[in-house]
């Protein structure tokens, strides 16, 4: 069996949890904007939590499949129809041979996540994973998928659970949180007190590799070289204009912006699904409790 | 024996890294302690490491939360404690062996060479006689897959970044930005004053080894010229 690609969209590609172990060559791991939804969307097919599903970005792709498998879409709302006939978010849904999935509009929410029950060929595997690698969808692109035993998948009270846990999560409003880096004491004592009190929102000009924000202008009290270090999903960086940019899922290994900050791994996929003109505020937590949240959100995920 | 070994700072990269920072003061070479100390991680196989980023003076380990139930200083230091009982915790950097890399340093290719030359003052003979002579060393990779930071360049001709970034640069490009000097591995956007093309390919996905550099490698530039270029060119995108 196989899913089709008849329509391209903006920007969509094939991914799992991302490529790990070769980031000291300089190879990103390409893995989910928002991972909540990715594994959401895997959790309710019974499929593994790293399962590779396809990311979406309004206008996304149509998709049309060519046996009956299941499938699931999660994440940001974009109106999903199948044959013109709308379908719901987060539940399993049977598709028959010729189905065709579309997108009409963006409700809530930057990124979609499509699951499939069965497996990817592995001749789309590179380097461990199915994260594209610099290449997004297109009109034509085949997707050969081997079918796993048929049973049937429904929503159980576990799965309720987390569904309900994890669109808290996403689309509730609270704070950004992140933990201090290397060059926040270097700020201003200002620009400290501008990121605790602002509201910030997200440029137009974001994608997968970084978020800028639209916020009041921030300064270092000196201007200061830094050696280029690590950087990873998350980082704060200060760009020379006083713009803050944070790293998202196709950041670069390293970066030698000032780093103020890493926004805490549980609350990227909020950030990630932030629309441009919804405002937030960024607030200090600490590595302790930063592990605390990520520990009892994967509880989530276990039966 | 009292070792004259330099001592790593310990910081946390938010809630999923830990950064190893090296006391070295300048930085003129890669570290040989801290090169020993990302082969020695790597060699362990660690239990929740997800990666490990050498840059210049430090050495980033990513983890896996769920992997860890105790303080990351804590873990930090398990980790520095068990190299500094090893056997291998120096590299010697002296025996390293050299890569020739044929760069081609023609107008058509160096699309900033006029600029450049400009900028410092000299002849493209110069430019390129100062770039090509020199030994540089490999400190890290990063920026885009196989892409290798080198460095120094000399005083003369180093050239600050384009304020900002050409929307295409082109495979094989050579370029500076400040004392650094690097090669492009693919077509990318880039900032870099390019001053040459290598023929060869520095990054290929489908080989063992993806990329032709590794941290620490010692690297010189040979001059070649239009026609042997042309003759060795493996990259695909040919304007």
């Amino acid at each position: 069996m196989s899913i089709k690609i008849i329509k391209k969209g903006l920007s969509d590609r094939i991914i799992d949890a991302g490529r790990f172990g070769f980031q000291h060559l300089g190879i990103q791991p390409s893995g989910p904007m928002d991972f909540l939804s990715a594994q959401l969307a895997n959790t309710i097919l019974d499929n593994d939590l790293n399962h590779p599903v396809f990311e979406l970005h309004f206008p996304a792709s149509v998709f049309e499949f060519e046996e009956d498998m299941y499938i699931c879409i999660c994440g940001a709302n974009f109106v999903p129809v199948m044959n013109e006939k709308s379908v719901a978010l987060n539940i399993p849904i049977k598709v028959s041979p010729k189905d065709q999935l579309s997108f009409l509009q963006p409700i809530e929410g930057r990124s979609c996540y499509l699951a499939f029950k069965g497996n990817l060929d592995e001749s789309k595997k590179w380097l461990n994973s199915f994260s594209s690698f610099q290449t997004t969808l297109n009109k034509g692109d085949h997707f050969i998928i081997h079918k796993v035993p048929e049973i049937a998948i429904s929503i159980n009270p576990f799965k309720q659970n987390t569904i309900q846990q994890i669109q808290k999560n996403l689309f509730n409003e609270h704070e950004i949180r992140f933990i201090p880096g290397p060059a926040w004491n270097d700020l201003d004592p200002v620009s400290i007190q501008k990121i605790m009190q602002s509201s910030f929102t997200i440029h137009a000009k974001s994608n997968r590799m970084g978020f800028l924000f639209n916020g009041p202008a921030i300064h270092l009290s000196a201007p200061t070289e830094y050696l280029s270090s690590a950087v990873t999903m998350g980082t704060l960086q200060l760009l020379p204009s006083g713009q803050i940019i944070v790293l998202m899922a196709d950041h670069q290994t390293i970066g030698g912006y000032a780093n103020l900050g890493q926004i805490i791994l549980v609350d990227l996929p909020r950030l990630a699904q932030l629309n441009n003109q919804c405002p937030f505020k960024l607030s200090i937590t600490n590595v302790q409790t930063a592990h605390q949240l990520y520990r009892s959100i994967q509880s989530w995920f276990m039966h | 024996m009292q070792s004259q070994r330099p001592t790593f700072q310990i910081q946390l990269l938010g809630d999923h890294a830990i950064v190893y920072k090296i006391n070295t003061g300048q930085l003129k070479d890669i570290d040989p302690t801290l090169l020993a100390f990302t082969q020695f991680v790597m060699n362990e196989k660690i239990n929740g490491l997800k990666d490990i980023i050498l840059a210049y003076d430090t050495l980033t380990l990513i983890y896996d939360i769920i992997y860890f139930d105790s303080n990351p200083y804590l873990f930090a230091h398990t980790i520095l404690e068990a190299f500094n009982a090893s056997k291998n915790n120096m590299v010697s950097i002296e025996e390293r062996s050299i890569i020739e890399i044929p760069v081609c340093y023609d107008m058509s290719l160096g699309i900033d060479l006029q600029n450049a030359v400009k900028a410092s003052n000299c002849s493209i003979a110069e430019l390129v006689k100062q770039h090509s002579e020199k030994i540089y060393t490999v400190y890290c990779l990063g920026f885009l897959p196989g892409f290798a930071y080198m460095g120094e360049v000399p005083n003369a001709i180093q050239l600050p970044r384009h304020p900002s970034p050409r929307s295409k640069v082109l495979a094989g490009s050579v370029g500076i930005a400040g004392k650094q000097t690097g090669i492009y591995p693919m077509n990318s956007p880039g900032g870099w004053q390019i001053i040459g093309r290598t023929p060869i390919k520095i990054f290929d996905p489908t080989s063992a080894s993806l990329t032709l550099f590794k941290a620490g490698d010692q690297v010189k530039f040979k001059p070649i010229d239009l026609e042997l270029f042309h003759t060795l060119n493996a990259h695909e995108d040919v304007d």
